[in-house]
């Protein structure tokens, strides 16, 4: 695939993942009843905002979003037999929080382009296969 | 005994001094040279004098405590040198008292000895006094000098000090001016 | 002598610290200063809270206590591009990477020396190659090449250098290497393809420029990637000594100075 290809996936994504959190099932709230107001709704679990779009299964393959606290969106492809797939999200996420953000040399927004996390990430890939 | 203390920077440009006398044997820490008090510049230019011997002495010998390097005889002045590895100079000139000395401080032996044997467990303090080559007082210097050294390394520990900055802080002088009580 | 070309650029934050030279001003009197330690009575001089300068603290309290790798490595990060700022090319960067890292040399050599001294019953600082209770300074090369390999090595990051050499070429006896396999510094660091040429340890290069040049042996200091095939990162601090280093170096041999 061509950087082109890559942006467009990405934007068709974050269409996708925008619509998700909107469309996120909430709950009424029940209003004391003294307030006359119009009834407020909440989340099912209030501590947390809607994330949006997690994981997308389909028959050929499996689409697991990751998303940083920053909103940085992590995509992951895989096989839908595959299991442990959070345990390779951290450890993508763990070489990220290393090698790019600790990088002087990475501009956020930009494309990653960083020798020391491709090293670092193929060599754990391969130590798992 | 008077001492004159001074520190200098590799490029010998002085950074701190400060001049003060005995605390042991019943001295009140009050620095008595020999020369009037209009030519108190005598003492630098002693001290500054025994630089080049300071420079020979710094390649033979690989000691931060150089000891006792030079003596000016006319003002029976003793200048011992201390090295810090960056190649800054602690300088020491000490000055026995005159022996006819006037002033009820130092000088006598009998004092001394009697002072000693009153107030201080340290068996060196009277030697210090009495005698600026001993053994002793090499020891009590070099006690002295480690102790300044400490707090100049924590002098240039500050991010706000560069090498070669004059030293201003007057908690640095309190602790000179502690360490001089304390060992000599 | 020693020459310290850089002291008169390096004076430049002199200004931060005015408050302690109206302090200053009163130094006359250093018998009232004892009775009155923290010097409440100078209006300039601020003491922190606990009323505790630095003067109060030992220097061996944070000796070994351990500090986030982590942290470090965003505040190198954020050096790397505080200095990246208006630099005219890499060497330009690498330059003022190094400036960085010579007032650290400085100190660091005061302080290491400070260390040995004051801890005479531990191992960890005294290397197998200069260790001798009362430490002394190097006079000659061999010995400061020694303290940088090991004990500054070991103060900065835990380890000793990977390896010391001296040059093989006939023409340039006075250039010496230390490696390390995988800097510290370099750790997360991934150079642009562009400026391949650069090695974000020069400012460990400055560090050690600085302790040379403090023990009076005045040298220019270089950082070189020179990867292997084991160790992607792994880098040359190449030591060139000056003429004058070299010539006392010959009197000094002479003389039987070790």
């Amino acid at each position: 695939m061509s950087t082109n290809d890559y942006l467009v996936l990405a934007g068709t994504f974050h269409g996708v993942h925008a619509i998700t959190r909107t469309i996120t099932p909430r709950i009424p709230v029940p209003s004391p009843p003294s307030s006359t107001s119009t009834t407020s709704y909440a989340f099912p679990n209030p501590g947390i905002p809607a994330t949006g779009l997690e994981y997308l299964e389909t028959e050929k393959f499996r689409l697991t979003c990751f998303q940083t606290l920053t909103g940085t969106k992590f995509l992951l492809f895989t096989d839908p037999l595959t299991t442990n797939i959070d345990v390779v999200m951290r450890k993508v996420y763990e070489l990220y929080a290393d090698y790019v953000m600790k990088n002087p040399f990475y501009q956020l927004e930009m494309p990653v382009r960083c020798e020391a996390f491709d090293r670092h990430l193929g060599g754990w890939l391969r130590g798992r296969t | 005994m008077s001492y004159y203390f001074t520190i200098l920077s590799p490029s010998d440009a002085p950074l701190f001094n400060i001049a003060f006398g005995t605390s042991k044997s019943g001295g009140d820490g009050i620095a008595r040279f020999r020369f009037p008090d209009s030519a108190q510049y005598m003492n630098q230019f002693v001290i500054h004098s025994s630089l080049d011997i300071v420079e020979e002495a710094q390649w033979m010998n690989g000691n931060m405590y150089l000891k006792h390097i030079d003596t000016y005889p006319p003002a029976a002045a003793y200048i011992s040198a201390f090295l810090t590895p960056s190649g800054t100079r602690f300088l020491l000139l000490h000055q026995p008292p005159q022996p006819p000395s006037t002033s009820s401080t130092g000088g006598s032996s009998l004092l001394s000895s009697s002072f000693s044997g009153a107030s201080s467990s340290r068996a060196s303090s009277s030697s210090v006094a009495a005698n600026p080559t001993s053994p002793q007082t090499e020891e009590a210097v070099r006690q002295f000098m480690n102790e300044v050294y400490e707090n100049y390394v924590k002098t240039i520990m500050s991010p706000f000090y560069r090498q070669g900055m004059e030293i201003r802080s007057p908690v640095f002088r309190t602790k000179v001016t502690a360490a001089g009580r304390k060992w000599l | 002598m020693s020459q310290h070309p850089r002291h008169s650029a390096m004076l430049s934050i002199s200004t931060s610290n005015s408050n302690l030279a109206n302090a200053g001003a009163d130094k006359q009197q250093p018998s009232q200063n004892v009775s009155t330690p923290t010097q409440s009575s100078s209006p300039g001089l601020r003491v922190p809270s606990n009323r505790k300068t630095i003067y109060d603290r030992h220097l061996n309290r944070s000796r070994t206590a351990e500090l986030s790798r982590a942290s470090f490595a965003f505040l190198f990060s954020e050096m790397v591009t505080y200095a990246q700022r208006r630099v005219t090319g890499i060497q330009d960067l690498e330059k003022r990477l190094n400036e960085q890292g010579y007032p650290l040399g400085l100190r660091l050599l005061d302080l290491l020396f400070y260390r040995t001294m004051s801890s005479s019953t531990s191992s960890s600082l005294s290397s197998s190659s200069t260790s001798s209770s009362p430490p002394n300074r190097p006079l000659r090369i061999l010995p400061l090449l020694h303290l940088i390999h090991g004990p500054l090595w070991r103060l900065l990051f835990q380890r000793s250098a990977d390896a010391l050499e001296h040059s093989v070429s006939p023409e340039t006896p006075n250039e010496y290497m230390i490696t390390d396999n995988d800097p510290l510094v370099n750790t997360y660091i991934s150079v642009p393809r562009e400026m391949s040429m650069l090695n974000c340890a020069a400012f460990v290069a400055g560090i050690i420029e600085g302790v040379c040049d403090g023990c009076g042996f005045e040298a220019k200091v270089s950082a070189h990637n020179q990867p292997t095939e084991m160790w992607p990162g792994r880098t040359v601090f190449l030591l060139r000594f000056g003429d004058s280093v070299m010539e006392r170096e010959k009197v000094l041999e002479r003389a039987g100075v070790r």
